[in-house]
């Protein structure tokens, strides 16, 4: 009770922020996580500043994979390939021909966007399992191009990433970088609740509930099935460019393996495949969780897969699934006692 | 309201592991291993070390310190690598940092212990560009890569002949040794590769490949692989038809166990250049053979072992030279003389092919510890596999570096 009492009351507020400015419970949270490194750095150590970094940027990942896999249904196991192809983009822009971060960031975005077409094309005559194998075999042919490809740093990786600078001020270290990387993360959450609340993303969820039906009220579904993967392997891109560019600056085809994306995929249906929260609570459990059982290297897989399974059986709608229910439940009974203490 | 409790609970544990996570003991030389270890060989490497380690600690520790070693896996990816230096230095408060086996890992993890100014000491890693980074903190244990090069294009050109086809792997190690061997054999011999593979890392079908190599008539194979990698490729020659004339030549993890064990008579003849050979008949490398056979089960140790052996008596002889308060003030001054102490190790021998020497600059000429290969070729395939040294050769600190 007291529970959804705080969420309602949180909701609430932000709501009514929202109304004055729709920008501004956006900036109060930037303005919120402004202190999180002194406060990790005072009360832990530096390195949980470098954990949250990572965690923004797995955050960005999983909040561009809903959108495509959440919101449109579309299954697609291709996503590491484009988070692959924007590290690399922005890699090879800032070292072979000295771009800043700030036009390396664009170019990883459209790069992978162009390449989201690509992945997104089989989904209009593939579905389920077949569409997954199609985007497996892309996202992973995209890993090998890289590992044969010296230009694209094949076994040795791409070194010697500058760190993004702006008037002087140089994103060098984890602190400095974490208010790079949390504003970035917020506005792509910022952005997936726009595309949720659009008209494109209610032609996206149309599209998952009933194709056919979708169709039959007038949605181009070829037309927003690409959008959903264009726009998802955006968000994969900028991801790959804040990868590519925190500190030390190196990219490796090992750090784009299936591993990976089963661990992005961990990451979205713990937190609730199609709500945009369940994004951002996945990425901050499993790197937690993750980090927190390296020292059970041994068992990690096993944790990690397991787990995996588990979560498909019992709590296939995630946390954020688990929230839903819980609030819908606790409404019902609050209106069955209200309904109760009126007739009495 | 129970969930809710649930999730108060859950979020507490968190917070508290995480607290456990950031303490710190003062009096204890903190070091940090990371390493691939998802193979079973590579699990047996990091046990070893750890062992090696409890070892010390046994005999009195340290002038009356003890060591606490974390080991961490990093499966030889570099951000997973990248984020246990972070945790090590960070989390941890290590004084060293051991690590890694791969050299995709240790390129970055060098710039990440340069910036915050703490010694690496890589075990396994071979790649050339490692030391060259100009990194004052890092050493190298292992023969870099472009000794081994030397040494296999002068005994390919000089024994074998230059017509020579390449398979190379797509991870770092035999990506480099691939290149510096064509390297070599451009300058020592004038002589082009007659055919070029670049195949994945754990690629499983090299029949094509063979086949076309088969034709062109070659005088030698290069397999620059990994081990079970190029474990496949040796058997796929012969399934191809290349006969026993056409001489194979194995990059440095040709001297890694599972390679004579998954080729078995498929690896009669290969030749290789390692930092350390099983046939090896001086006592100290007979006793280490019986204690890795004894202790992990492991018929012949390769140079892995030796190698991650070979460091730990370096560090333990470092640490005892290095003048540590080991409080938490006094961190960085005990890293920078662990540092220094380290440079200061001359001449050390113990199971590796040669002397290992470091000194105080950041080059590679001081940093790459072992200057030595030695040529192995193996005589009998299989579980009890046996090699033979045809010669070491020391090699000049300059060389691979013009």
């Amino acid at each position: 009770m007291n529970l959804v009492v705080t969420l309602q009351g949180v909701g609430g507020f932000f709501g009514r922020m929202e109304r004055t400015h729709p920008l501004l419970p956006w900036l109060l949270a930037i303005v919120a996580l402004l202190p999180l490194p002194l406060i990790l750095s005072g009360l832990f150590n530096d390195y949980y500043v470098y954990l949250a970094n990572r965690i923004c940027i797995f955050i960005m990942l999983s909040v561009g994979l809903n959108i495509v896999k959440g919101f449109c249904g579309q299954v697609t196991v291709g996503h590491v390939g484009l988070y692959a192809i924007g590290a690399v983009t922005a890699a090879i822009l800032s070292t072979n021909f000295g771009f800043s971060f700030w036009m390396t960031l664009p170019a990883a975005i459209f790069i992978a966007g162009l390449a989201g077409v690509v992945v997104g094309v089989p989904s209009f005559r593939l579905e389920g399992a077949y569409l997954a194998l199609a985007t497996l075999g892309l996202g992973e042919s995209v890993r090998i191009m890289i590992s044969v490809t010296p230009y694209l740093g094949s076994s040795t990786g791409l070194g010697g990433i500058p760190a993004p600078s702006a008037f002087g001020f140089t994103f060098d270290n984890f602190t400095r970088y974490y208010y790079l990387v949390m504003p970035i993360a917020l506005v792509g959450i910022y952005l997936s609740f726009a595309i949720l609340r659009s008209a494109t993303g209610r032609a996206f969820q149309a599209i998952r509930e009933d194709t056919i039906a979708a169709a039959a009220a007038g949605i181009n579904v070829r037309k927003y099935k690409l959008l959903a993967f264009v726009i998802s392997a955006m968000y994969a891109g900028c991801a790959g460019a804040m990868f590519a560019h925190m500190r030390p600056g190196y990219i490796h085809h090992n750090n784009f393996t299936i591993i990976e994306m089963v661990t992005l995929l961990l990451m979205i249906v713990l937190g609730g495949i199609g709500h945009v929260w369940g994004g951002v609570i996945g990425a901050i459990i499993v790197t937690i969780i993750y980090d927190q059982t390296k020292d059970f290297y041994f068992y990690q897989p096993l944790l990690f897969g397991s787990s995996m399974v588990l979560l498909v059986i019992f709590m296939p709608q995630g946390i954020g699934g688990l929230i839903d229910r819980y609030i819908v439940t606790q409404r019902f009974i609050d209106a069955r006692r209200e309904a109760g203490d009126g007739t009495s | 309201m129970k969930m809710f409790s649930r999730g108060l609970v859950s979020t507490a544990l968190i917070a508290g592991v995480l607290v456990v996570h950031t303490s710190a003991v003062a009096g204890t030389i903190r070091i940090g291993a990371t390493m691939r270890m998802i193979s079973e060989n590579g699990q047996k490497y990091g046990q070893m070390v750890a062992d090696e380690f409890d070892l010390i600690n046994k005999n009195g520790g340290i002038n009356g310190n003890t060591i606490e070693l974390s080991l961490l896996n990093d499966e030889c990816k570099s951000d997973k690598g990248v984020a246990n230096a972070n945790k090590f230095i960070h989390e941890q408060k290590v004084h060293l940092i051991i690590g890694s086996t791969c050299s995709s890992v240790s390129l970055p993890i060098v710039d990440v212990t340069a910036q915050a100014r703490v010694p690496q000491i890589i075990p396994h890693s071979t790649n050339a560009k490692i030391t060259q980074k100009g990194s004052a903190w890092v050493f190298r244990v292992p023969v870099s890569g472009r000794y081994y090069a030397g040494v296999n294009a002068k005994y390919t050109g000089e024994n074998i002949g230059t017509k020579i086809a390449y398979i190379c792997a797509a991870d770092a190690a035999s990506q480099n040794d691939c290149d510096a061997m064509q390297d070599q054999m451009r300058r020592q011999f004038n002589a082009e590769p007659a055919y070029v593979a670049q195949v994945q890392e754990k690629e499983v079908d090299f029949r094509t490949h063979m086949l076309k190599i088969k034709s062109a008539n070659v005088d030698g194979i290069m397999i620059a692989a990994l081990a079970e990698t190029m474990s496949r490729a040796l058997l796929q020659s012969y399934e191809a038809g290349i006969g026993k004339s056409v001489r194979r030549i194995g990059s440095s993890s040709a001297s890694n166990a599972p390679v004579p064990k998954i080729a078995g008579d498929a690896v009669l003849g290969v030749f290789y250049t390692a930092a350390y050979a099983a046939a090896d008949k001086r006592p100290i490398a007979q006793l280490f053979n019986q204690m890795v056979r004894d202790k992990y089960g492991i018929h012949a140790p390769d140079h892995d072992f030796s190698q991650a052996y070979d460091l730990v008596r370096i560090v333990e002889i470092a640490l005892h030279r290095a003048n540590l308060n080991l409080s938490d003030g006094s961190l960085a001054a005990d890293r920078t003389a662990i540092r220094d102490a380290i440079a200061s190790v001359d001449g050390y021998r113990g199971l590796a092919s040669g002397p290992i020497s470091f000194c105080a600059a950041p080059t590679p000429q001081c940093r790459d510890g072992n200057k030595t290969p030695v040529l192995i070729h193996y005589t009998k395939g299989g579980e009890e596999f046996e090699t033979e040294v045809l010669a070491r050769v020391p090699m000049p600190i300059n060389f691979g570096l013009e």
